[in-house]
This record gives structure tokens, sequence and C-alpha cells, in this order.
């Protein structure tokens, strides 16, 4: 697909843009030396982040044009991104969007399948980080799969542009996604690179990252990596607490706090945070185990050991966590619960989803069968009043036929009112 | 529409200067398609006349709203240009081009220009130059980036569309106006529920025999929708009960998006529904008396109306007079001929209480 079109020949074109960047090019422009004119050209280059922007674009889309028809493309390419990472100092507001704008020029002139574009991409994500742009980068990466599909990256690439999306996301305040790309960087290990230092690195990065978060309450994702299982050797600690959020209540991380006070102040996990999120979690277990759908204010009061005062201030910030959902009766002190999060979605929750589903699917077929059967009623009844309508018209036709009927329909009242 | 794009990046557009007060930006474009433009296209190009030019695409302009940052841009329309392509030139009816857009605008004063589509997937030297057209200030959307939309329309292949915006390449002016670097920017051909619902009519008649698709009433809808409802909730079934079968390995996030999703009926009495629904039950019930009442009314009056018309004119109005006078007439003899009939057969057969006959009604 070619997405440029230019007036002109590559002599003509070389010529016009040495003179701007004020390079001697000489007069070989012989197609054999294009490589010759077009090193000077990008060495040249670089002056052009102090020309005025208003040019910076139209002038650097002639050079990326100029190199794509060289042969050895990849010789430029990574020099041309250097000069765009740097700052633009006629642009200080704009700069990154310039840059940006031919680094994805150069991305989308390179064949899909070209290798390159992966440096290419590399440059973009540094320059993303630098200057902040991950909103504009974010709609954009739903392709990532494909490019790396494309691209035939190995799993150590792979892992380092999930490290580096990673920091972009995290540099930008983007913490949910961070932890999103991590955990793909998890996912590229290799079984014999369970234990090796760079997997527990990143492991840890994850799990430190899910704990004192405020947003992520199921750390099902995290018990079910390999990688993760594989700290329980060297890490038993945080192996030990990923359990206790995953499945246990506030009295089991209360001990498994006084136990281990000094590693949790070692390893900079603060314990009012951990604490508040257990307590959250503890709640919607309790929620998920009741039977009766009505939970008392005093057993939550109880399992979460706070007054009962504090029982409705807890329980809404549950619902507002995502975890659960209901209604509060302060006329009962009861909660009763709509919706909850189970913690552990084992056989009995599947169990559930499966006669729910089928509760479902049987009213529905019921409510099918009356939709037919009022769908074949009302066609009966539109071909009675066909009839009937055909009916009066014939009958219309002939005025003694109708007076007839009338008259008719006359005697018989009288017969029965006399 | 199923849309396979080569993947592109599109992060930032080139730098244009914009009005007075407004930061110039190089935010990325969105184009937002109404499918009602994509049928206008395909029609022109259903429609257009290969006799006289040599070209296979035809072109015309696009319009539709621009948000205010400039960042979305909603094509909603669009119209026809005449014009014609060789291998050396191509020339595009301008003048028609600049009357059509100022009715268009009359037409619709909240839209403006857009940019520009053609029906071939195909990018050249003449699009960087139509493309250009567009985009400049005098006759295009400037400071804008101008739109170019292509949409494959060879028959029998799936229909493919793509948008770009362009960029300037070159270092000097002359250069710049015969230049033009399309960037590919993403699109989303976006439609609200009326406008599925009647696409998925239409494409109902693609697999018959005489392409058509009837219309489908209120409660056919209703039946095809728990039937397709009920189709979903067997594939889930089935997936579930492959999990318990032990099958398949049970995903956490599944199961806990579809307790979320079951648990989103609401929990009431079934006493409350029966007393709800006897309450509505009732309302509808007036209505429909009062509905039935005013046939009943209708019908009448067209009855009256008719009967007017089948007689024609002034003396026709007398003879109905007449005829409904008749009726009535007959009417009466017909009750005092019953009654007559009655005390006849009395009389007839007790000739002695004849006298007494007067007497009754004084009783």
């Amino acid at each position: 697909m070619q997405y440029c079109f230019v007036e002109g020949s590559f002599a003509d074109l070389a010529r016009e843009l040495a003179e701007y960047l004020h390079v001697e090019v000489g007069d070989n422009l012989d197609a054999n030396l294009k490589d010759e004119v077009l090193k000077k050209l990008v060495t040249a280059s670089a002056g052009l982040n102090s020309y005025p922007e208003k040019e910076f674009t139209a002038a650097y889309n002639l050079l990326v044009y100029l190199v794509m028809q060289s042969p050895s493309v990849n010789m430029f390419l990574p020099r041309i991104c250097e000069n765009l990472s740097k700052p633009i100092t006629s642009a200080p507001v704009n700069g990154a969007g310039l840059a940006l704008n031919v680094l994805t020029t150069i991305f989308n002139l390179l064949q899909p399948d070209n290798e390159v574009r992966s440096n290419v991409f590399t440059a973009i994500l540094r320059l993303v980080k630098n200057s902040g742009n991950f909103e504009t980068l974010r709609p954009q990466l739903k392709k990532l799969d494909t490019w790396i599909e494309e691209w035939d990256l190995d799993e150590e690439d792979q892992r380092k542009l999930f490290g580096q999306l990673a920091d972009v996301a995290e540099e930008n305040g983007e913490q949910g996604e961070s932890y999103q790309y991590v955990l793909k960087a998890l996912r590229t290990f290799e079984s014999a690179e369970y234990s090796s230092k760079e997997a527990q690195d990143l492991s840890l990065r994850a799990l430190k990252a899910a704990l004192v978060s405020t947003t992520h309450f199921d750390f099902h994702d995290l018990t079910s990596l390999p990688t993760i299982q594989a700290l329980s050797d060297d890490h038993s600690e945080y192996s030990e607490l990923l359990e206790i959020f995953s499945e246990k209540e506030l009295e089991d991380y209360n001990d498994f706090r006084d136990e281990n006070e000094d590693w949790l102040e070692t390893e900079g996990l603060d314990n009012s945070v951990l604490h508040r999120k257990m307590r959250l979690l503890t709640l919607a277990s309790v929620a998920a185990s009741t039977n009766s759908k009505e939970l008392e204010y005093k057993r939550i009061a109880k399992a979460l050991q706070i007054p009962v005062e504090d029982v409705e201030m807890w329980v809404i910030d549950v619902i507002r966590a995502g975890l659960i959902e209901g209604k509060l009766s302060q006329q009962k002190q009861v909660f009763l619960i709509h919706r909850t999060t189970y913690r552990v979605f084992g056989e009995k929750q599947w169990r559930e989803v499966a006669t729910r589903l089928d509760t479902w699917r049987s009213s529905l077929r019921a409510v099918k069968e009356v939709i037919s059967r009022e769908r074949q009623q009302a066609e009966a009844q539109k071909e009675r009043e066909l009839h009937e309508a055909e009916r009066k018209i014939a009958g219309a036709s002939g005025m003694g036929a109708g007076r007839r009927t009338i008259g008719g329909r006359e005697n018989m009242v009288e017969m029965g009112t006399d | 529409m199923a849309v396979d794009l080569p993947s592109f990046l599109h992060l930032a557009r080139p730098l244009a200067p914009a009005a007075i007060g407004v930061q110039p930006t190089t935010a990325p474009v969105n184009v937002i398609i109404q499918p009602q433009a994509v049928f206008s296209i395909l029609d022109h190009a259903i429609r257009r006349d290969i006799r006289d030019t040599q070209s296979t695409r035809v072109i015309g302009a696009l319009l539709g709203v621009r948000s205010e940052d400039g960042m979305e841009v909603e094509v909603r329309n669009c119209f026809a240009i005449p014009h014609t392509e060789n291998e050396d030139q191509v020339e595009v009816d301008v003048e028609y081009q600049k009357n059509m857009l100022a009715l268009q605008l009359k037409a619709s004063p909240r839209e403006v220009l857009l940019g520009w589509y053609t029906t071939s997937l195909e990018l050249n030297s003449f699009s960087a130059l139509i493309q250009n057209f567009f985009a400049s200030p005098e006759t295009g959307t400037f400071p804008h980036p101008a739109v170019h939309l292509t949409v494959s329309t060879e028959s029998g292949k799936e229909i493919e569309a793509k948008a770009y915006i362009s960029a300037p390449v070159g270092v000097n002016a002359e250069r710049a106006a015969e230049s033009c670097l399309f960037i590919p920017v993403p699109y989303e051909i976006r439609y609200g529920e009326a406008e599925k619902s009647g696409l998925e009519l239409i494409s109902g008649a693609k697999d018959s025999e005489n392409r058509a698709a009837p219309v489908v009433s209120d409660i056919e809808g209703l039946e095809r929708a728990v039937d397709q409802t009920l189709d979903l909730l067997d594939r889930v079934a089935e997936y579930v009960s492959s999990i318990l079968d032990e099958e398949r390995d049970p995903s956490n996030a599944l199961g806990q998006f579809l307790m979320n999703a079951l648990s989103l009926a609401p929990k009431v009495d079934p006493q409350d529904i029966e007393r709800d629904f006897n309450n509505h039950i009732q309302d509808v019930l007036v209505v429909s008396y009062l509905a039935n009442t005013i046939r009943t009314q209708i019908d009448l009056s067209q009855r009256l109306a008719t009967a007017t018309l089948t007689m024609g004119g002034t003396d026709a109005l007398a003879a109905t007079g007449g005829g409904e006078g008749g009726e009535r007439g007959e009417r009466g003899g017909q009750r005092g001929g019953n009654r007559g009939g009655r005390g006849g057969g009395r009389g007839g057969g007790r000739g002695g209480r004849e006298q007494r006959e007067p007497r009754e009604p004084a009783e």
C-alpha cells in the first residue's frame, strides 16, 4: 500500500532537501550513490529540531520518503528515531506531538511484518513516557497482540515490551493498566525460568501492586500464575500473605501481621492499607457465606472487629468497591444482600450458576409459549376480522341483505324482552 | 461490517494553525461514520456512469459535524461530485461541488464539509491532488484536516473501508502543493438501535431467493428475540455444565461475571407481582374497552357515510330518509303484525272472550 505521493525524481528531491538543510551533496546523484547522499542528509537532519514548527513535518516527511526508497532503510532509521527523541527546541508545546507524528509515519510506512517496526514502536513508547501522552496511545494498544504476532517477537522481547508498557503506564498514573502489563510479562516466562531472578522480581512487583491497589480485589489471576506459585520457596511471607488475601479472613491477617511486623515494614507494605482491604474482603466473604440473603449488623461488626455504629460506613465502602450489592435496613438492623462476589469460586458456585441458568431458561421457554400462542390467536383473530369485513362489504353492496340482518337482529331482541 | 485493516498507528495529526485563542494541537483524529453515508456512497458506486470515463471510481464530498476540539469527526451525509479521470489528468467539477455544498449547508446548517470519499481502496497521485484540493484553505477544510474515505465496491467481495488524513511533504511550497502523505486514521461505523434493527432486517434478504425480507410485527420480533436469548442461554449452560463435568478449566472471572449477571434479576415476592399485575391489567382493560367503544363509533359513522354515498345527491338524502322511515314503518308493521297475529289466534280459539280483550291494557 502506497501512502506517499510526491512529484519529482529522487535526485531533485534530495537536492532540494540538501539545500534546505545547508549541506553539500555534490553532483553524484546517481542511483547507486543514494545511500551516500542519504547518509549526509540524515546526519544533517539532527538540525531539523530547531527549524520552525510549521515546516518541521513537511521536511521530515520528505526525508522519510527519501529514506524509504533506499534499499538499506534499516541503517538510517535508528538514527532518525534518536534525533526525534531529542527535544524539539522550536516547538516547546507541540514538540512531542510533532515527533510522534513523524514516528508514526515511519511506523506506518514500514511493512507490517518488518521487525524494525518494533524498534520504532519502542522509540514511540520512550517518547510517550517522557511526554505523558499515554491517553493517546491507549486506544491503539488493542492491536498490540497482532503486532507481536506480526513482528514475530520471542518471549524475551515480548517481556521487554510489556515491561516497557508497564513503566509507561505507571509513569502516567495508570496503575491498573500497568499491573495488567506486568501480568502479561509474567506469562511469557518458560517453565525453566520460573524461579529466575528476573521472574521473581517481576512477580513481586505484580504482587505488591495488587496488594496495595485500592481497586484490585480478585487475586485469582495471581495465584494461578506459575511464576507466583514459585515464590513460595524463596519468599514464603509473600505467598502466605497472598493466600490470606485470596481466601482467608481478617483474623488470619491479624495473626500474620503480629508475627511478621518487621517484615511488613522492611518490604514497605503499609499495614493500614492492607488492614482496610482485608476488612472489605472479609465482609464479602461473610456476605457470600450466608444463605438467608440477610446479614445482621452484629455479625458484620463481629467479623470486621468494628463497633456496630461503624457497620454502615464499612458496608457502603464495600459496595463502592464493587464487591457486594444490597440494601441497608436501619429499622431491622440488617443488610439485605442482592449480589456478592465469591472470593473462591468453586464447584458450589458453578452449580448455583447452572441452576439459575436453568430457571431462567425454563421461565423464558414458558414466556415464549405464551407469546406464540398469543401470536397465533392474534393471527386467527385477524383472519376472522378479515372475513367479517369481506362479508360486510358483500352485505353493503346489496342494501336489502343488510336490512334483513338488522331486522332479524331487532326481532331477536324483541323476543327476548317480551 | 467486518473490517480487517492492515495494522497502523495513529497518535498525532500534523500541526496546523488553529483559530485564534485555541491552542494548535496534534491530538489524534477519530472518524465516526453513520451508516446512511455509507449507503449513499454505495448507491453512488452502483449508479456510476461508465460510458464516457475510464475511471473505475467515483468521488464525492463528505459532510457532517466536528467536535469542538476537532478530535472527533462524524460523517453524516455526502453528495456525489462528477469527475473524469484518464491517464494523465483528472478533472473535478469544482463549480458543481461549490453550488451543491452551498445548498447542502443551507439545508442543514449545522453540518460542515469534512472531506471526500472515493469508491476504490487504491490511493494514487490523483488522490493526492484531490486531497490537497479538499484540504486547502480556500476550497477545503483547512485548518482542520480533510478526511479521505475509501470504500471498496467490487461486487461479490466484502465491503472494506479506510480513512485517511493528510500531511504535507516537501521543503518548498510548489513541491508541497503537488505532493501528499496519507496518514491512516482509525474509524468506526456507529449506528443506533433503530438503524441496527433496520440493517438486520435488510440483511435478512441477503440469503433469500427473491431478495425480499418481510417486515416483522412487534410480536414476531419479540418471539425472535426470545429465541435468540434462549440460544445464548443454551450456549452458556453448555459451558457451565462442561465445567461441572470437569471437562474444562473453570475461569473465576467468567464465573463471577455470570453470577453478577444472573443476580441482576430483581428479587420480588410472587404476591407483589400478582398485585401489581392485577392493577396494571385493570388499566389495560379500561383502555381496551375505550378503544373498542371508539371503534364502534367509527364503524357506525362510516356506515352512515357510505349509506349517503351510495344514494348520491340531495334526492338521495330524501330517499334515505324515506328509506329509514320505511324501515321503521316496516318494523312497526312487523310488531303490529306479531301482536295482531297473537290476538287473532286467541280470538279464533275462544270467541266468547273477545269482549274482554280491549280491557287488558287498562288492567
